[in-house]
Parts: C-alpha cells; structure tokens; sequence
C-alpha cells in the first residue's frame, strides 16, 4: 500500500516537471500582458477588456484625420477632436486578452503557411524515410550477403552521430549545391533515417522467415515481399517510428533556422515562433505562447488517435 | 504434374556439411516422405528442391529440365509450411490468391483501385474467383473466406495454407511438416485428409515429417535420412520389414525394435546369452546385432530363449507392451502382446520370451544390415532373397 502510494507520488512528482511548461505556455496564451508581468489571474486570467497599445498608436490622429473628422464633431477644438478620435480608437483595439493573444498568433505571422510548411516539410520526409528505411532495413534483416553485418554495424555508428556534429558541413554542401532557402535544404539532410533503419529491422527479424519463404513460392520478388508482406505487418513498428519522426522534425527549430534564413514562406511553425521575440518594443508572451499552443495541438491530437498503436508498436507485439 | 530427379546433392553451411550426396528419383504423381531426426538434413533437402536455397554441389530436374538456379517463384512448386506462414494482413480468399495475382496479373494490373480498368481485367478477375471457390471447396473453408487468418483456429489455417498451395496446379507439392503443430487428433485426422488429397489430385508429394507414423500411413515410399543421407528408401513395408541399416531399423516403428547383441564364434555361428541361435554368418564381424520387433517376440514357457521380469506396462485397449527386464541385457525388451494375454504379463511375473531367429535382423558393427545369413537348424537358407523386395 505505502510502496504504491510512495511509486505514485514520483509519478507525480515526475508528470508535474513534465506538464508544468504546457500549463504555463496554455494559460499564458490565455492572459493580457498585465497580469502575465504581474504574475496573476490564475488559469485563465480576469479576461478584462484591453487595450492593444499598439493598434491604438497605429491609429494615432494626425492632422488630415483630424481635419476629416471635424465635420463629426462640430464645434470642437483640435485638441477634443484629437481627443476623442483617440477614445474611438481605444474603444475599436479593447478586447479580451485571450481574443487578442490568438487573433494577434495568426495575424501577426501567417501563421497558417507556417503550418502548412511544416505539414509538407515533416510529410515528406517521413514518406521518404519509409521508402528508404523499408528496404534496407529488410535486407539487413533477411537476407544473406557478404558484408551485411558490417553494414549493420554502420548503421548503429551513425546512430550514434550527433546532428549538430555534421550541420555545418551538412549546410556547405547544400549552399554550394544551391539548396539553400528551398524545402529540398529541409527535407534532404533527413531523408535517410538510420534509427527508422534500425527500429525496423529490429522489428523484420521478429518476422518469421517461412513468411518470407512463403511469398517467394508464391512468385512475389524481394521488392514485392517488402512492400506487400513485409510493409502491411509492420504498421505498428512504423507508427511508431512516424510518432518519433513527425514529433522530431515538427518540433525542429535547429535546422530550419540554419538553411532557412530571410525568406519567411519557408518558415517552419518552430521559427514562426521567433516573430514574436522581443525586439525593442517589449515581448509579446500572450500571443507568443497562443502560437506554441497552436503548433503543438495537431501533435497532440495526432499522439492521441495513434497512441494505442503507437504503444503497441513499441513493445513490438504486432506479429501473431 | 512432373517428377522430380536429384542427382548427387551436397550442402554446406561454413564448414558443417548438412547433406552428403543426396539421390532420390521421385517419379511424376508418387508421395514420397522424407523421414528423419531432426538436424538430418531433411529440410534443407526441401528447401533446395524448392529453390529457396542453393546447392553447393548436385543437380536437381524438374520434368527433365535443370532447375539449378532458378529462383523459388519460377520452379512452379507449392510448398505448405510447418507454421502455415499465411499472410497475417489478408483475408482467407486473398491469401489464397496470392498465387493466382502473381502468376496471372502484371503489375500494373495488381495496382488496387486502378488495375480494375485494365483491360482484359474482367476476365482474370473471375477466374481468379472461380478458382479460388474451387479450392475453398475442396477443403470445406467456403464459410472462412473473409475472415483474416488471426481469427482462425489451428486446422483451418492448415487447411488455407493447403488450399494456397493446390490453386495453382503446380507440379509437385512440397510439404515442411505441416502437421507439427496440430493437435494429436486432428493430426490423425488431416493425415488422411492429405493422403485423399494426394489421391485425388494425383500429383507429385514431397513431404517432410519427423513423424514415422505420418511417413509410413501416408506414402508411397518412404527416404529414411540420416546425418545428410538417404539411408533406405523404399516403400513404407519394406523400410520397416527389412531395414538396410540399424538407424532406419531403430528410426520406424514405435515401440522402438529391440536391439541385441550377440556373440559369434570362430565358425560364425550366432548365439545369445550363451544359447545357440542356428544362424551363421558368412562374414567375420567385430560384432554382431540383431533386431527383434516387439512382434517378433511372444511369450512361452520353459526352456525359452529369453528369461525375464515384466518391470513396464502399456495397455493400449487393442494391444499390451510389456517392458521385460532380462538378466545379461543391458536395455529392457518391448514385447507386443494380445490383451488375452494380460493374465500371464503382469507387473513383476517372470516370463519366458521366444522368437524365431530366422526372422530376426542381423547387423555387423556399422550398423549395415547382414544378408548372407544361414539358417543351420534346417536346411541353408539366406533370408535376404526371400524377404528382400525390389525397388519399384
């Protein structure tokens, strides 16, 4: 009983660590500037009405709005009609902050090319993965040729390479190739994945050989085994490796930061994110923090409809 | 329908040789089991007939053509392996027409969605249906045919990898032990249901079996292998009546044939424990063996051959082992009884056990059978010309 209820406090203790930024980065997306300062509000904020300082200042009057707006308010001095211009442009920018936060996420930023850009960018380089991991990992796992268990042993080295190691040679190559500021820069570098090689010939070995054999008898090639037989058997390893990789190049700020530099249509969700960097006019963590929740959500949904596959697939329980 | 001709093959795996010059002449619509312990080589054999694996040396000829080199998919072989290997992600009807795709559509026209509109699709289509209908019915899996194979039990699935096999009229049938994983009852059950099969379709049957009882119920002829060689291969009765060698003689049968050695002296002539057997050999042997069959013994009084204690019973409702402990003999003699004689057997009783030794099978110290044997208690005779049978 203790032993359970102490195991369940470290869980706790531990899904804490884990989900206190979520919490912070959903209610911040949540609060005006003011309170997020402050540090109040709880959860959800006040939601009191305010002011975008910055709309307001768009829409300071100058002379020709005052001089147009003096039929409006007859009568009045300069400086009232000034001031009442302001009140309205004050009364036009009020708002919720939650409003302002998620309004200001997509307006600010196109947002939605962002996403767009990263649904291409991690889409493509997962379907190439497969291409590429799918045979491979096959004939690592079941076929016989001289030199196969060195190339196996390569395949656990290049696990072990860091990215950051081979950016920057990674980066000369592609600018000297022209590459730079295109999805090929994006995609490429990632094309051929040596732990989705390694995961699915971990899980091709579990495959029983008389499977293989079987389809042989009935006429199928070696690349028909791998897409017709082996393919269809692995979902669950592959599922699994699609989490790995989607999570990993959705979430990507390093190297998109590296080969994408100025032009802003190639901007991936992660660097959308940098739009909101404080540059001398204050930072901006409402709507910042409303474009982190956007941005992990499709994730977070896709984790949740996968997640009981996803689970299997990692126990590598799928053959029968 | 062809028959098959393997001349002289040999496998090596690195420096562990699995077969030793194999031979074998399978001729077109024949059932032919290979037979042995497991480690003798006897897979590999298939696996090579079937091309899912090189020779190192041998030729192998399939309907007189030189199959050496060509890939599994093209030999036009079935196999039906010993755990079904259905395609876990397929229907039952799918599974069965895989084959049928393969051979028959071309790759464009296998494309799901588009191949529909190929022109001459229809056509394969149906036919591709009909046969499938056809093979179903065969095997009684008609009601199965859109359920995947994880929902299937182990018999059915048997029956769908048989039914992949036989859609596509191959010309031989190759078989890796494909009752292995069956219950004891449906074991028996789809023995004969195979055997029938074999029947009806009249083709080429190569089957693989550690199984004596299944090789001897099911074949025409029977390859006793060894150590990665045919040691016998002859039809089912002659393997078990006249052995060529020890092993085959120790491998069929069940009880295990008794095994006893015998001493010769200068002139030849054979006696056991002391008591002359009337049979000489020609030959001088190191030493020499000779092999009863639980049958061949039968219980008599006093003055018999043999003398011992019933230490084991098996009591099989039709018939009785009795296990007999003799005083000199290192193992215990299996004795085949009739249930009559359940009286005179019991546990600790003391019986006397005889045989005729002119039956019995002689062995020199290789284990090869001997043949020139006479029977001195009446006139000269070599029972090897009156029980030896011709191969076929």
């Amino acid at each position: 009983m203790t032993r359970s209820l102490f195991k369940h406090l470290i869980l706790i203790l531990g899904a804490i660590v884990v989900i206190a930024p979520f919490y912070m980065m959903v209610s911040y997306s949540f609060k005006s500037p003011g309170e997020i300062d402050r540090g109040e509000g709880g959860f959800f904020g006040r939601q009191e009405m305010m002011i975008d300082e910055r709309c307001v200042k768009l829409r300071d009057p100058d002379r020709r709005d005052i001089a147009l707006a003096a039929d409006r308010f007859s009568g009045q001095s300069d400086d009232q009609i000034r001031q009442a211009l302001i009140q309205e442009a004050e009364a036009d920018c009020s708002m919720r902050p939650v409003v302002f936060n998620y309004t200001k996420a997509f307006t600010e930023a196109p947002l939605l090319r962002y996403l767009l850009n990263g649904v291409i960018v991690t889409g493509s380089i997962f379907l190439i993965q497969v291409i590429v991991a799918l045979p491979a990992a096959y004939a690592l796992a079941k076929l016989k040729f001289w030199g196969r268990e060195a190339a196996f042993g390569l395949v656990l080295f290049c696990l072990l390479i860091p990215v950051h190691a081979i950016a920057l040679p990674l980066y000369i190559l592609l600018a000297k190739l022209g590459l730079t500021n295109t999805y090929a820069a994006l995609v490429v570098p990632w094309t051929i994945s040596v732990f989705g090689i390694f995961l699915m010939r971990q899980f091709f070995m579990t495959v029983p050989d008389d499977l293989i054999d079987a389809a042989r008898m009935d006429g199928m090639q070696e690349l028909s085994i791998v897409w017709r037989v082996m393919l269809p058997t692995a979902i669950p390893a592959l599922l699994a490796f699609a989490i790995f990789s989607v999570v990993a190049h959705w979430n990507d700020y390093f190297w998109p930061r590296i080969v994408v530099t100025g032009n802003r249509d190639l901007f991936t969700p992660p660097l959308g994110l940098r739009e909101f960097k404080g540059d001398g006019d204050g930072s901006f963590f409402g709507p910042m923090m409303a474009t982190a929740t956007v941005i992990v959500t499709p994730l977070i949904f896709a984790f949740l409809i996968a997640q009981r596959r996803f689970i299997e697939g990692i126990t590598l329980s799928g053959m029968k | 329908m062809a028959g098959l001709s393997i001349t002289n093959i040999t496998k090596r795996f690195g420096d562990t040789e699995v077969l030793k010059g194999v031979s074998l002449d399978i001729a077109d619509g024949e059932f032919i089991s290979l037979v042995g312990p497991s480690g003798c080589g006897k897979s590999t054999l298939l696996r090579i007939i079937a091309g899912l694996e090189d020779q190192s040396t041998g030729e192998i000829k399939l309907a007189g053509n030189d199959v050496s080199g060509v890939r599994a998919a093209d030999r036009n072989l079935s196999m039906v392996f010993q755990s079904y290997a259905l395609y876990p992600h397929l229907s039952v009807a799918d599974n069965i027409a895989v084959p049928l795709r393969m051979r028959q559509q071309k790759a464009l026209q296998r494309l799901p969605m588009i191949g529909r509109f190929v022109p001459g699709q229809r056509q394969i289509r149906h036919q591709i249906t009909r046969d499938i209908r056809n093979a179903a019915d065969m095997l009684e899996i008609a009601p199965l045919l859109e359920r995947k194979p994880g929902q299937l039990s182990g018999g059915q699935r048997q029956r769908v990898a048989l039914a992949r096999a036989l859609v596509r009229d191959p010309a031989a049938f190759l078989l890796d032990e494909p009752l292995s994983n069956l219950d004891a009852k449906l074991r028996v059950q789809t023995r004969v249901e195979i055997a029938q099969l074999h029947r009806k379709l009249g083709a080429t049957f190569v089957y693989v079996t550690h199984d004596q009882v299944e090789a001897m119920t099911m074949s025409s002829r029977i390859a006793v292998m060894m150590g990665g060689r045919i040691l016998q291969c002859a039809e089912p009765d002659t393997v078990y009546h006249d052995p060529e060698d020890i092993q085959v003689a120790e491998f069929i049968g069940s009880p295990k044939i008794n095994i006893l050695p015998v001493d010769q002296n200068a002139t030849g002539a054979l006696g056991l424990l002391g008591q002359a057997l009337h049979l000489q050999v020609e030959q001088k042997c190191q030493s020499v063996r000779i092999g009863l069959r639980p049958e061949m013994l039968r219980l008599s009084g006093e003055q018999s051959l043999l003398t011992g204690t019933v230490e084991h019973l098996e009591n099989l409702g039709a018939e009785l082992f009795a296990q007999i402990a003799v005083p000199g003999l290192e193992n215990r003699l299996v004795l085949r009884c009739d249930p009559s004689q359940r009286a005179a057997v019991r546990l600790g009783a003391t019986v006397g056990l005889d045989f005729t030794p002119a039956q019995a099978l002689l062995f020199d110290q290789d284990g090869t059978r001997i043949r020139r044997v006479h029977d001195t208690s009446r006139r000269p005779v070599s029972t090897a010309e009156v029980v030896q049978h011709g191969r076929t």
